[in-house]
Formats: C-alpha cells, structure tokens, sequence
C-alpha cells in the first residue's frame, strides 16, 4: 500500500478545519465571555454577572417587536423566493429563444453588493428626488409622490420585496439543478398516461424538486435572518424601530449604545434560534422524506 | 410546426418573465442614469439626462479614491478564493472518498458554522484580528473571508466529488499510477466545473462583503470597493449622488460580466452540490 | 487546543504586537471623522506640513460619520486605538468616565487655551480639567428662501413661532411642489430639531432634578406645534423620510421656504446653487419669547494610552494654529473656534456667519450625560411615533421620558 498523505482523512481535513475553527470557534468564545460579564461600552469586562444581560434583552420592550418582524421577514423573503422561484426556474428550464439571456439577468442581483444595492434603492426610494416615484407617475401608476421609507406600511413591504429580489438567485439555482436532474422519461410517460401539467407538476416535479427546496429553505433562512445591509442602508430600522428586525437591534445595541454585554447575548441567543429551527426542519424534512 | 412552437414558447416565457426583469434592471438603470445626469440635475426626478456626462465616471474615479479601493478588492477577492480552495479541496476529498472518525462531528461544524453570520461574531473576529497584528492591514480581511468561505466550500465540493466515481481513480492505480499522479490526471479535471462554481462562489462573496471589511479597514488606503461607496453616502453633510451612482455602477461591472460568463456552470455545480 | 491555551497564546501574541507598537512609537496616529470630501486631503496636508516641520511622521485615518463611535468602541476594546481621535463632545463624558480620555491641561500650555472661544472650549472641561479641544464647531440658525417669502406675501422674516406656521401657510399655499417649513424626521438630530421648538417654549432636555423634560408642558406644546403643522401640509410630506441632508436638498431646489440647519448649507449653496436667494435669522421665539439654538461641538481627545503623547500633543498645537483653523472652517463650514479666526475678516464680515455667532449667547449644548445616543435614539423614536399619527402626543412623549429617566438614574 501507498503510504501517501492522501490516504489519510485526518491530515486532508486539518488545513480547511483549523481555519474554519479559529475563525469561529475563538470569536466564539469571546462572545460567550463578553455576554456573562458586565461590560463598559469599550468592551473592558468589569466582573461576572451570569445571566443579568441575556434577561436585560428580554425585558427590553423593542426586542419583542424586533423578534416577531424577524419572522415576517425571514417567512415572507425565504417564502416568497419559493413561491416565485419555482415558476420562474420551471420557466427557465423550457427551452425558448434568448433563454441564456434572460438567465443571466434573472441571476444579475447576485452579482452585485447587497450594500450597493441597497444604497441604490434608497436613492431610487427617495420621495421627491426618487426615480420610482417618477418612473411610477411617468406609467399612471401613481398620481402624487408616496413617500416609501416614511411609515413601515410602506417601508417594510419594499424592504421586503428587495430582499425577495435578491435571494431569488439563489433559490433559482437550486432549482434549475432540481429540475435538471429530473429524467425526461418521466415526464414522457406521464404524458402517455394522460396527466395534464397541474397533474404532472403535482406528482412528479414537487416530489422529486423536495430535497432542493428543502435546502433552499435551510440555506435561506440562515442568510435572510442574518441579512442587515437592506434594512440598514433604508431605514436604519426606522421610523421609531417599525422597521427593525434583530440583526439591525444588535448593531444598534452593540456599535450605537455600546451596550456590549446586551449585544453579545443577543448574538448568542440569535444563534441559538437559528440552530433550533434548522435542527427542527431537517428533522422533519427527512422524517417527510422517509414516510 | 416545430419552429412556431418554439416561438410560441418564447414569447410566453419572455411576458412572464417581464415583470421580474423590469424590477431586476431597475436599479441598473437607477445606477446608470443618475450616474451621467450633469451635477445640477441630480436632485431632479426625471430619468433622461438633459445631456449624457460620461465626465462624471473621470471625476467620479479621483473624488472617490476608486483605483485603489478597486484593486483592494481584487487582492482580497482573488487571494482569499485562492486559499478557500487550497485548503478546502483536500479536506472535500476526505470527505468523500473516506469513512474515519469524526466524519459527523466534521460535517456539522461545517452545517452550524454557516450559521454565524459575521455581524454576530464580528467583536469577536476584532479581537482576533488585533492578536494577529492584522488591523487595518486588508490581509486580515482575506484571512477571514478565507475561514469563512471553507464551510461553504467543503460542503459543496464534497458532494460533487461523491458523484465522481471512485473506479476511475482505482483504474489508475491499478495502471501504476501513483495516489497523487490518479488524482492529478483522473480526478482533478473531472471536479474542474465544481471548483469553478466554488471559486465564484467565494470570490462573489468576497467581493461584496460588507461588515467585516468595515470593522477591520480604517483607513482609506485599504479600503475595499463597498466600504469606499459605502463612506460617500454615511454621515456626510452632502451626498454627491452622481459620484456614488457612477461608483457603484463600475464597481458592479466586472463582477456581473465575469458572473454572465460563468453562470451556465454555476447551476450545474450548485444543483449538484447542494443536495447531499 | 484548549481555550487556556488559545488564551496564553493571545496573551504572548499581545505582547510581542505591543513591542512591535513600541518600536514604531515615533510617529502620531490621528482618527478623524470625514465631515465632507474635503477632510481627508485637509488632514493629510497639515499631516504633511508638519512632518516637514517637526520630523514626526502623523498618520491619518479618516472614517465615515457614521461608524466611527464603532470604530472607536471596537479600537479601544482591542487595545488598538490611535493617539488621537475626534469625537462628538457629546460622548465625551463615556470616554472620561471609563479612563479612556487623557487630561490635557498639565500638556496645554496656557497660550493654547487663550487661543479658543471660551464657550466652544467649556463643553470639553469636565471636573475643572480639559479632556478635549473642540475641532469643530457649530450653531443652528433659519435658513429662508427670500423669493419664495416675496411671492407667497410674506413681509417679515418670522420672529416668532406663530409667525412662521402663518408665513409656512401662505407659502404652501403657492403650489403642490412648495412647502412652507422643512421639518427634519429621520436620522441623526431629529430629536434636535424638536428641541429647537422644546426651548422655545421654556423646556429643558434634563431638567433640574436630574430627569428628561420630555413630560413637561412644554415639550407637549412644542410636538403639538409640529405635529399640527404636519397635518396642515405645511410642511414636506412624509417627514419621517427625511433626514437633514434631505431637507436641506429640497430647500436648495427651492421648494422649501424655511429650515433650520447649521452653517454649513451656505457652503453647499455657494457651491452647488449659487443663485437660490436665502437669507438666515435666528431661530423663532415662543409665546413667552424663549429661544434657543443648539451648540455642537466635536473635539479631538487624546487616549490615555497614547504611546506618543508629546509627538501628539505637538500637533495639536500646531492645527490649532490660526492659519490652518482658517482652512478647515473655511473648507468645512464650520464656525471658527479660535479668537484669532473669528477676527479674521473672512468671517468676521460674513453676514451668514455673523447671524450665527449672534446666537451663540443662547445656544445650548448637549447636556454632560452618558448615554447620550440612546437618549436620542429614544427621543428620535417618540418625535417619529407622533409624527406619522401612531401614538398621542403626552402617553408617548411620558414613555420616552420614563426609559430616559431609566438611564440616567
């Protein structure tokens, strides 16, 4: 037998582990020690205080709010990049003229800053000056200027139409190597039995796309609850919070307020719910997988 | 007949596709056209300039420290993809041409490390960055971006090279091959398409992250592409829309047209790496 | 590896970046917050100029308005900060209370603290000793769009409140695109811009037992001013967009016929608008004739833990030289902190800035309290509620007043 480092797992798996751990697992810890010590708004720990910061999020009145948009928004972009994603990439897959081109346009978002992004929607937002309002008024849409970012009526559907833009890319992708790995055949045979396309769509494409979906629910929802420059780079959360979700409440709390302590427990327990949901769907997304 | 169906398909799919392109290129055209409006017009909502002043892009790259924040990004984009590969590649193979100990544990370190957005861990990473004596210096940045790509990486090349059937490389062993000559020859090109639609991956991200670079970078000089437009719209007592229009567009440029390229192997690669 | 380890390994590592820090000690770091295009290359010249001078070598970090508190928070807790650093006089009192900030009178020699305005130079003392210099300064005044007022028949400047919703209807009344008053609600100093009226009316941010004055009289006349001048049309619509540079955009179209903002639109305007008529008055009285316009100050502080306090404070003495603060407040539009720049007749003879400076015995600063951002934060959030119709005026602004008052107890 070749004695070869290639033929020993824990050697292969070391470099990529090591750098992935430091990187993670150190910050990590100085969270851990951050989040149950009282802290100054520099960060220098002032003695232990168990669980005083992780109860001072709780009892905060915005933290609430900031929670329950959380879930709206991660349900309403993670969702909404499935509900138009399936169609799209069920599109994107026929075979038409200039299918290339609108693939590459489709997938464009991906391509760019979500900063940037964002930073242009805002301009594009602005009541007076912006190009919405007068692209809008220009098509008869609109008749009078609506001033998008001033109210989260408004506000928070936009942000949340931005964020379903970009994380359709993605979704996208997925489904089209979904749809790609489907056989023709079956598609064939259920013809030759007489199934129309709801038909066809229902018990053939759902089921068999079902492990895409789920990972793009997965991968989703992780990106989309962590996602900050949308929100940040409109409203900063605002007026009066009605925008926030958690992540934007963290930087405030952490870089804003300098409450250290807070934010670090907030990091904490916003970890901590991701793993729990993830945990949750991929357990019953393989127990739907086995029954 | 077989043409007119065709054609019949594409005028179907262009019309239902229409409304989500017109929302996809409406910030493009946001971008460019407030990127060529003469100073003076800015503020005025009209889409068509009264004339085009490409002279904006000129004064846009001198006024904006763009050539530097442009080639900032490149280094940081190109060298931390080059490291995400080189120490993601073995540790992929490992995982999928071996069993050993520790295999689970590996793969869900991989599965809740993707969960750590940077903005969580961010106190954290700037404590460490100070440990290295990295601060403010953009190999810090490559370094982070580096780590933060392996999960990714892994976790998508491992699946690839599952499908990768492991006779091939056996045959060459058999032939007299050495592990690396089998793995050099048989294995490698056949992953090629799976490190591409990695590399851009990375490269993508890196391209266009944001928190990280704006907690390590504090000085103009190392600045990359997002903070640099990022700085012209953040607490300034006058926003220069033109300039910051006409940034974003350029910075925007490369990436979309590398991305045009290399799109038809990026769903091949994702598809496949992502469910396993 | 276990985390004790990973710990020791820190610590050594720590070391060997502080030696390395202490070989290098020869030159001044400086963060400065980027006020406009211009900071940065001003910053880098005297940079430049000095080191001819003195053979030390200053480097500069310019960081965007918005992220330096970050900055700082994050520098400071990794050790890593500059020698000196600009920072709002506002956060002064966390920086002191902590250890962070360095006393400078011992430094100081008394020439440099004859140079400065007696009251811009006050905010930075605290405890009889100066913890900062104030590099930048500024007052708030009404700006006016002298065309607009001629044709919507508006014969004086407004002296008073109920003189300018009055002026503030005939104006809006010209057009759909005019509005009277520019009323900022979003972003940084929203809570100011109530405060202009706050005053006005007799209040006080922090009252004299220590508590926010947010539940007073007055701050319920002050928000039922603006909220009834929002719902009149009187001014921008959906205020809660708009941030300072917004208004201030929108008056430079002329479409707005009043706003209250700082010195540096006339800059702006000089540079971008040259033809827009304006004028600039002081801020309107209340019923009782009370006014007030808001003192800001930023200064640059030096760190206790400076590794070069002599080279730093070398160059400190050597911006605060009349020649260069003429530059920078004549670049930035800032008010001129030095006695001898104020004297100087690039300002002296400016009418705008002459309004300003008349001001100044009324102005007030933000008060000495920790916590400011929050406050405002608090503050911002209330003014906005009331604004969009979401909550009534007094339940809401008693609320804010009760979680300010959490903090400053």
């Amino acid at each position: 037998m070749n004695r070869s480092i290639l033929v020993n797992p824990y050697v292969l798996i070391a470099p990529g582990f090591l750098l992935a751990a430091f990187i993670i697992l150190w910050p990590l810890y100085e969270l851990g020690t951050i989040a149950t010590h009282e802290v100054n708004r520099f960060g220098q720990l002032r003695g232990f205080s168990g669980l005083d910061n992780f109860m001072s999020v709780i009892r905060d009145p915005e933290f609430l709010g900031a929670l329950g948009r959380t879930g709206i928004w991660t349900l309403a972009i993670v969702g909404g990049a499935i509900v138009i994603g399936l169609p799209v990439a069920m599109i994107l897959n026929e075979d038409f003229y200039g299918r290339s081109v609108a693939r590459v346009i489709v997938m464009l978002p991906w391509a760019v800053s979500l900063t940037m992004t964002a930073i242009v929607w805002r301009w594009a937002l602005n009541g007076e000056s912006g190009m919405l309002n007068s692209g809008l008024r220009a098509v008869g849409v609109l008749d009078a200027n609506v001033q998008w970012l001033a109210q989260a009526a408004t506000a928070f559907p936009v942000q949340i139409m931005i964020g379903i833009l970009v994380t359709l890319p993605f979704a996208i992708t997925i489904f089209l190597g979904g749809l790609s790995s489907i056989p023709d055949d079956l598609y064939e045979a259920a013809k030759l039995e007489g199934a129309n396309g709801w038909q066809i769509f229902r018990e053939i494409t759902l089921p068999l796309l079902k492990p895409f979906i789920n990972i793009a629910v997965v991968m989703n929802t992780i990106y989309v609850f962590n996602s900050f420059p949308i929100i940040w780079a409109t409203t900063q959360g605002g007026p009066a919070n009605s925008t926030d979700i958690l992540v934007t409440y963290l930087y405030k709390l952490g870089f804003r307020f300098g409450r250290l302590g807070d934010a670090s427990a907030l990091s904490i327990m916003m970890f901590a719910l991701l793993l729990l949901f993830t945990i949750i769907y991929v357990r019953l997304a393989m127990r739907g997988e086995r029954s | 007949m077989k043409l007119t169906r065709k054609w019949k398909r594409t005028i179907v799919s262009w019309a239902l596709l229409s409304p989500l392109i017109v929302l996809v290129l409406f910030p493009f055209a946001v971008m460019f056209f407030t990127a060529v409006k003469p100073p003076g017009e800015v503020l005025q909502p009209t889409w068509w300039p009264s004339e085009f002043v490409w002279s904006n892009f000129v004064t846009m790259w001198d006024a904006t420290n763009f050539g530097r924040a442009l080639w900032n990004s490149v280094y940081v984009a190109f060298l931390s993809t080059a490291i995400a590969l080189v120490v993601s590649i073995p540790a992929a193979y490992a995982m999928s041409r071996f069993r050993f100990a520790g295999q689970g544990f590996f793969r869900q370190f991989l599965l809740v490390s993707q969960m750590l957005s940077p903005i969580v861990l961010v106190i954290g990473l700037f404590r460490l960055v100070v440990w290295l004596g990295l601060l403010d210096n953009v190999n810090s940045v490559v370094f982070v971006y580096a780590a933060f790509a392996v999960a990714f990486s892994v976790w998508m090349l491992q699946s690839y090279f599952s499908t990768i059937p492991k006779d091939l490389e056996e045959a060459a062993w058999i032939e007299g091959a050495s592990p690396w000559q089998a793995l050099v020859t048989v294995f490698l090109p056949l992953a090629l398409p799976a490190m591409t639609v990695t590399a851009l991956f990375a490269f993508i991200n890196a391209w266009n992250e944001f928190v990280i670079a704006l907690t390590m970078l504090r000085s103009q000089d190392s600045y990359t592409l997002p903070i640099q437009v990022f700085s012209l719209v953040a607490g300034r007592y006058t926003v220069e829309w033109h300039h910051v229009m006409a940034a974003a567009f350029v910075a925007t440029l490369p990436v979309a047209l590398v991305f045009a390229w290399l799109q038809r192997y990026l769903v091949r690669g994702l598809a496949l790496g992502a469910v396993k | 590896m276990s985390l004790d380890a990973i710990k020791k390994a820190t610590l050594a590592g720590a070391a060997l970046s502080l030696m390395a820090g202490a070989a290098q000690a020869q030159s001044v770091r400086v963060t400065v917050a980027e006020y406009s295009s211009l900071t940065g290359p001003y910053f880098q010249e005297a940079a430049a100029a000095f080191e001819e001078e003195t053979g030390t070598a200053v480097e500069i970090e310019v960081v965007p308005w918005d992220v330096l508190l970050q900055k700082l928070t994050t520098d400071i807790s990794g050790g890593v900060n500059a020698d000196l650093s600009i920072i709002g006089t506002r956060w002064l009192i966390d920086f002191v209370s902590e250890g962070i900030a360095a006393p400078l009178d011992d430094m100081m020699d008394a020439d440099l603290t004859d140079r400065f305005i007696p009251a811009f130079l006050e905010p930075s003392v605290m405890d009889g000793q100066t913890y900062g210099l104030p590099i930048a300064a500024s007052a708030r005044a009404m700006y006016y769009n002298t065309e607009l007022m001629e044709e919507a028949g508006v014969e004086a400047v407004p002296e008073t409140w109920e003189e300018l919703v009055a002026a503030a209807e005939q104006i809006s009344a010209l057009d759909d695109e005019t509005f009277g008053f520019g009323l900022q609600g979003n972003e940084i100093e929203t809570d100011v811009y109530f405060y202009y009226a706050l005053w006005s009316y007799g209040g006080e941010l922090i009252e004299e037992d220590g508590t926010s004055g947010l539940d007073s009289e007055a701050a319920y006349e002050a928000a039922a001013l603006y909220k009834s001048m929002i719902d009149e049309g009187l001014t921008q619509p959906g205020v809660t967009s708009y941030s300072r540079e917004d208004v201030q955009n929108l008056f430079k179209q002329g479409r707005v016929g009043m706003m209250i903002t700082a010195p540096f639109l006339s800059n702006q305007i000089a540079d971008e608008v040259p033809d827009l008529p304006y004028g600039v008055a002081a801020i309107p009285a209340g019923p009782d004739g009370d006014r007030g316009t808001y003192g800001v100050t930023d200064s640059i502080i030096m760190f206790e833990n400076a590794q070069n306090k002599e080279g730093a404070m070398e160059f400190l003495n050597f911006i605060f030289s009349p020649e260069w603060r003429v530059r920078f407040s004549e670049g930035e539009g800032f008010l001129p902190v030095l006695t001898a720049v104020a004297e100087d007749p690039a300002f002296a003879e400016d009418p705008d800035l002459s309004q300003f400076t008349g001001l100044l015995p009324d102005a007030r600063f933000a008060p000495v309290i920790p916590g400011w951002e929050e406050i405002a934060a608090i503050t911002s959030d209330a003014l906005q509620t009331i604004y969009l119709g979401d909550g009534e005026i007094e339940p809401t602004l008693n609320e804010a007043a009760e979680r300010i008052n959490a903090i400053l107890q």
